[in-house]
């Protein structure tokens, strides 16, 4: 792997762990299974480059961005809390629905960022090369979102957030408004993942309709991954190890491609990640499996 | 206080499985008076509960607790007056958070929840004393999850945490019937001191009329949906258990029992 290759991969990881960060607060946090992030991640990307193109400030679309990702993770909460649909369904819906909103705001397919400044901008003529500035700039993005989650989350809000997701009933008995921490919950989530989207605009130059493809996968994967890497015992670590996971993934993937042996190609992409996951699901069932199975036996027994 | 006047519940209204569950139940309980419930499965103990604490909401009738008229009030918004422990340890706690983040959960039962810590050093310094005072040795384990007590002393801690919030109301839902004879009388026995200390006022449902008649200052018994037995004082001081079985099964119309449950302890 060439340097570029890591740095690249590093940068592309740390964007998508505010997706993984995002994925883990709807999946682990609010047992809520949310595939709306496939939507908003380009929407945020959309939303982040139109206003690039208009001359908004960099910061300002990024947050706009993040604010496009709130509302869509909005519908889907609400799809769901208010009207009762399913909540897999209420997001699948939320994300075909943003398919064309996408369109929409883009007014056709990808928007090109070629002269535009972005939130990279001021960094680029400090002297570190360019390949290494945006990984920089996303890592320090990234901690800081890390930090504020953290401390979000040991709040008494957060608290409750995570009680909702843990046990509603007994929630709602100690007087929580789960409804109301699952909106929160959910915006918060798809907000992240909308700043990705912003991200991923501002560093690769682009915003496509179809990058959203695959999104909740990556973030699963991510989230995976770092519960595998880094088993934490605090939320901190958690979403540390979100991070890791996310840059991990982006890391495997690289080395996997960039071996020629194993004759894999780029477009074999989706299929790998779909069976690491696959794999990562099953192997603590199998395991659990073979636990009880010893437990089963006499000679274990007490 | 609790005033109940004439409340109705009705499941699957409609539907081939309609089931009136509670049919005109009228009730005061004066502040600080521990009641006990009794019934036989499906009498409506547990919708008559639920109905108090607002997860069932009564189609007709009125509910005021403490002069407030909470009748269309949902669980979350009644829960700063209301504090439960359930039949089922896991229910009434999370087992994936901390004891103390549990404790800190409930601490805010009825405040605004915000965005400071929900541990700070005070909070746990209080926690630690409070939790010191169960004496199960858990002042030492408040980094644990609560998942990794036993049923015992999750019912314990459960009971600690009905008190942090200073809710004047306890409902205990058949709240030793999953711990073994041991475990649930120490489980009763803290019950009676947590109720005593605090002057709660209590309703504990049971499905043992030996606990009913021992614990509290007035035992109830609900059949259909109503309240057809409702003893205090001396009345209640001369009854034993073959006396409530007997008053229990006039009120089936004569008909044996047949519900072993009812007749064990």
């Amino acid at each position: 792997m060439t340097e570029i290759a890591l740095f690249g991969a590093i940068e592309i990881g740390l964007v998508y762990a505010l997706v993984a960060i995002g994925v883990y607060l709807s999946f682990r946090i609010l047992d809520f299974p949310d595939l709306t992030v496939d939507g908003s991640f380009p929407l945020g990307a959309a939303v982040c480059a139109v206003l690039l193109i208009a001359g908004v400030n960099p910061w300002l679309a990024s947050l706009a961005a993040a604010l496009a990702g709130a509302a869509a993770g909005l519908v889907t909460a609400t799809l769901n809390v208010r009207f009762k649909i399913l909540h897999l369904l209420a997001s699948i819906l939320t994300m075909i629905a943003l398919f064309s909103v996408n369109l929409r705001v883009m007014g056709r397919p990808n928007v090109a960022l070629l002269m535009q400044d972005t939130v990279l901008t001021p960094f680029y003529g400090l002297g570190i090369p360019d390949h290494i500035v945006r990984p920089l700039v996303v890592g320090v993005i990234v901690a800081v979102v890390v930090l504020l989650l953290a401390r979000f989350l040991s709040s008494e809000f957060g608290l409750a957030m995570r009680a909702t997701g843990v046990n509603a009933r007994m929630a709602r008995a100690q007087g929580v408004d789960t409804d109301a921490h699952v909106y929160a919950g959910i915006a918060l989530s798809n907000a992240l993942t909308g700043l990705a989207g912003a991200l991923f605009a501002q560093t690769n130059g682009f915003a496509d309709v179809t990058t959203g493809i695959g999104t909740i996968v990556v973030g699963l994967a991510a989230v995976i991954v770092g519960e595998t890497v880094l088993p934490a015992r605090t939320l901190a670590l958690a979403l540390v190890g979100c991070v890791a996971g996310s840059i991990l993934y982006r890391l495997a993937v690289q080395l996997a491609l960039s071996a020629d042996s194993i004759g894999l190609q780029a477009s074999d992409l989706n299929l790998v990640t779909a069976v690491l996951v696959a794999v990562a699901l099953i192997l603590p069932r199998l395991r659990a499996k073979a636990s009880r199975s010893v437990s089963r036996s006499p000679s274990a027994a007490k | 206080m609790i005033v109940v006047e004439d409340i109705h519940v009705t499941f699957g209204r409609g539907t081939p499985l309609e089931k009136h569950a509670l049919r005109g139940v009228d009730l005061t309980i004066p502040e600080g008076e521990f009641v006990t419930v009794i019934g036989s499965n499906g009498a409506g103990k547990s919708t008559f509960l639920g109905s108090l604490a607002g997860d069932v909401l009564a189609e007709q009738g009125r509910i005021s607790i403490d002069g407030t008229d909470v009748t269309r009030w949902d669980t979350p918004r009644r829960a700063g007056l209301v504090a439960r422990v359930f039949q089922d340890p896991m229910a009434g706690s999370c087992a994936a958070l901390t004891i103390e983040e549990n404790m800190a959960l409930a601490a805010a039962r009825g405040r605004r929840r915000g965005l400071g810590l929900a541990l700070g050093s005070d909070r746990r310094r209080n926690f630690r004393d409070r939790i010191a005072a169960l004496g199960l040795g858990l002042e030492n384990r408040l980094h644990d999850r609560m998942g990794l007590l036993s049923g015992g002393q999750r019912q314990a801690v459960s009971l600690l945490m009905a008190t942090l919030a200073g809710s004047k109301i306890l409902l205990l839902d058949e709240h030793t019937a999953a711990l073994d004879p041991a475990t649930a009388d120490f489980v009763l026995d803290l019950t009676r001191r947590i109720v005593r200390d605090n002057r709660l006022t209590t309703l504990m449902v049971t499905h043992s009329m030996r606990q009913a008649l021992d614990y509290g200052d007035r035992t109830l018994m609900l059949h259909e949906g109503r309240v057809v037995l409702d003893v205090a004082g001396e009345e209640r001081a001369g009854l034993d258990v073959p006396h409530l079985l007997a008053l229990f099964a006039k009120q089936r119309g004569g008909v044996e029992i047949s519900d072993d449950s009812l007749l064990i302890g």
